[in-house]
């Protein structure tokens, strides 16, 4: 037998890409966030409440990963946004290449934040790095409690937990001290927020959870990144 | 899933590295898979062997080393087997730990005949 050494990592071209969307980003100061969870929890509906919040200040840009149609890049660009549809084809996650093009674009653009919505799915989005400075996931209760513990790299991806649907809680048997409990287990000090898109609860929460991550990105990008939208639109 | 995009590019990169040394006939590709990748080996499986036909991988086989999870302990140091998807240190409690091993995803190594060997039949 004779040994060939190979040592290569198999997302070894996906994290080369990630790199080099991160470094573009980061070049510019731009904020960007990858939204990830299940399919049919709520990611669309969140950016729906939460985008305009973040909008008020800053320059935000959508990203929209679908395997096919534009349905949510539609009801997106209806809060007046810039949104880019990609669609994965076959692919059930949204990859650094994939990507690529449209972080180029949004790069060269007026943007302050780059939204992800990744496609619908608690397994493959999370092994694949997009550039991002942070994952938020959605956990909605009709999902089940468990989940955590079943699809552990998500939750360790995620630097906020959002609990969505929070409205049909009685109507489940779902437990949110089980599921927040799991959860940090994954990841001790995972940050979590109750929310209802339907509502509104727990979503200033979400967007002021946004506003101290883009701070701290801002603040290590002070010398070279553009200045905000409106600068009279300060918070105070 | 996505085993059928990382079974693609396992074979491209088996093809770059057969493309510069002489060998034999492929007989297995080693690779290491960590409990926490998200990865399953029998998917992985099941497309490298779909993928393989028709290329000089054809026949050779996946040999899927599992590597187990497992936490380094930022405060006292130690090294705990995760159980059960709990990230903390067993011997001192803290919740600040890093994963040392569990999250590999990488091709190892090739074993093929010895390129000398005139003539080698391919596998069957």
């Amino acid at each position: 037998m004779h040994l060939i050494d190979v040592q290569t990592g198999l997302l070894a071209n996906n994290d080369a890409a990630a790199a080099e969307n991160r470094e573009m980003l980061r070049r510019r100061g731009i904020y960007a966030v990858n939204v990830m969870s299940a399919p049919g929890a709520g990611k669309t509906s969140l950016l729906e409440r939460l985008l305009p919040l973040l909008a008020a200040r800053w320059r935000v840009a959508v990203i929209e990963g679908d395997i096919v149609g534009s349905a949510d890049a539609e009801r997106l660009a209806k809060l007046g946004l810039p949104v880019v549809q990609i669609n994965t084809g076959n692919a059930c996650h949204l990859d650094a290449r994939m990507v690529h093009h449209a972080v180029h674009d949004v790069v060269h653009g007026p943007s302050d934040v780059l939204v992800f919505e990744n496609v619908g799915n608690l397994v493959c989005p999370a092994e694949f790095d997009l550039g991002e400075d942070d994952a938020v996931m959605l956990l909605s209760v009709t999902e089940g409690h468990d989940k955590p513990k079943k699809y552990p790299l998500m939750f360790r991806r995620a630097g906020l937990l959002v609990v969505n649907k929070m409205d049909l809680l009685p109507m489940t048997d779902f437990s949110v001290g089980e599921a927040v409990s799991a959860a940090r287990d994954v990841h001790p000090g995972l940050d979590v927020v109750r929310a209802s898109c339907r509502t509104g609860e727990g979503i200033a929460e979400v967007a002021a959870w946004l506003e101290r991550r883009i701070a701290v990105k801002r603040g290590a990008a002070a010398s070279d990144a553009p200045p905000p939208a409106s600068s009279s639109a300060e918070k105070g | 899933m996505h085993e059928a995009g990382i079974a693609q590019h396992l074979i491209e990169i088996a093809a770059q590295h057969l493309q510069r040394v002489p060998h034999g006939p492929v007989r297995r590709l080693n690779v290491r898979i960590g409990e926490l990748a998200g990865v399953n080996p029998d998917s992985l499986d099941f497309a490298f062997e779909c993928f393989a036909k028709g290329t000089e991988l054809e026949g050779a086989r996946l040999e899927v080393e599992r590597v187990p999870l497992t936490v380094d302990c930022g405060a006292c140091g130690g090294r705990t087997a995760v159980v059960d998807y709990v990230f903390r240190c067993g011997a001192c409690g803290a919740e600040a730990t890093r994963v040392a091993t569990g999250r590999e995803l990488e091709f190892v190594s090739m074993d093929t005949d010895e390129p000398s060997e005139e003539g080698v039949r391919a596998p069957d």
